[in-house]
């Protein structure tokens, strides 16, 4: 009896053990490529386009399509590497009135409720900008391949939302609110 | 023979254009002085944007102005001016239109070579004539600085010129050009 008991314990403690290790079978991390990832903006200024980049950023992403509630995207932006083709406008906008670096150097965004979309995938998600956290929707295609996987999309930012633009910059008269994001990701195992 | 008929006055067209145009390149002056001085920042992008806009006007009725002064004679420079003298008013007047073409042209490219597209009046945006590149750049702020620099002196001699017709040779070259005046012809 004893005997039973203890393998029906045994039993259980594995079912259970196997189940919950199922649940929460960690969806492997991939990393960015800083080589072969890039992450752009475009806005409007004087009403005319502009666009830059950041050189600096790090993206981690667990992401299984057939465990979209387990997958999770996020993304830590060096605001200091950022580059809009012009020392004039750089020097602006790591300044106080825009991003000031000095005291926030970096923005934040995890996407959590990832979806299926028609095209590729939808998420919503938090973005940490010059301390202020806001939704932020992102659109993306996801690929995985033998190396890792890619990942590219585009995403739409208020600025004043985040108060990029402080003092005569909070206003769209020689300064577009939003702001376009595009990403193109090559992601690898973490090393 | 017949009296050949000449028309003493510019039209309400020409006229019409030179002072629009004569306005807009004061307002030029103006603007590229006020911004020159100002570090960057809002107040010189709103500046420099209106320079700009207003620079592409420039353009858009130098453009109508040639096709107007191709098509349409101007009235005959008064009789009794020197060999010299008739050939400095047409180089000055030729002058005026190399400038007003090379002018907003030359500003267009520096705007494009800082990779600042060009706007106008945030209604469109003109395609960037060549790529980004910094030497580029300063090669054609100083030409374009340059051109405004003899555009000044040119227009300086233009109005020298018109004042010494009018009150010393007491011709109408002057009221030829003013609107609601009368040539007496």
């Amino acid at each position: 009896m004893s005997q039973l008991r203890k393998f029906g314990f045994t039993c259980a403690l594995a079912i259970a053990a196997g189940g919950s290790a199922f649940a929460a079978a960690p969806i492997p991390p991939l990393v960015s490529d800083p080589a072969h990832s890039q992450l752009e903006f475009s806005g409007i200024q004087a009403g005319a386009p502009f666009k830059g980049l950041f050189k600096k950023f790090t993206a981690s992403v667990s992401l299984d399509p057939n465990q979209l509630a387990a997958s999770r995207i996020e993304v830590q932006i060096d605001l200091n590497s950022l580059d809009s083709q012009d020392a004039d406008r750089d020097t602006a906008m790591r300044g106080s009135d825009f991003f000031d670096v000095a005291r926030m150097p970096s923005a934040h965004y995890v996407a959590r409720a990832i979806t299926k979309t028609a095209k590729g995938y939808a998420a919503t998600g938090s973005l940490t900008l010059r301390g202020v956290t806001r939704d932020v929707a992102i659109e993306f295609q996801y690929a995985p391949s033998a190396a890792g996987a890619t990942l590219s999309g585009t995403s739409k930012v208020k600025r004043l939302d985040f108060g990029v633009g402080q003092g005569e910059w909070n206003s769209t008269e020689w300064v577009g609110d939003e702001v376009k994001i595009q990403f193109s990701l090559f992601l690898k195992p973490p090393r | 023979m017949p009296e050949q008929r000449v028309i003493h006055r510019y039209g309400a067209v020409a006229q019409a254009l030179h002072w629009i145009i004569a306005a807009l390149i004061v307002t030029q002056f103006v603007l590229a002085s006020l911004a020159e001085d100002l570090p960057a920042g809002m107040h010189k992008l709103a500046l420099l944007a209106r320079h700009k806009s207003f620079g592409m006007t420039v353009l858009m009725l130098a453009v109508v102005r040639l096709a107007w002064r191709l098509f349409n004679k101007p009235p005959p420079l008064p009789p009794g001016m020197k060999p010299y003298e008739v050939a400095l008013a047409k180089i000055t007047h030729s002058l005026f239109y190399v400038l007003l073409f090379a002018l907003p042209v030359t500003g267009w490219l520096m705007s494009s070579s800082k990779g600042y597209t060009v706007s106008w009046f945030n209604l469109f945006a003109w395609p960037n004539l060549v790529p980004k590149d910094e030497t580029a750049f300063k090669i054609l702020k100083s030409r374009h600085e340059m051109l405004a620099t003899i555009l000044f002196f040119v227009a300086i001699l233009h109005i020298l010129a018109a004042l010494k017709h009018h009150v010393w040779n007491k011709d109408d070259v002057l009221r030829r050009m003013l609107p609601f005046t009368n040539t007496g012809k």
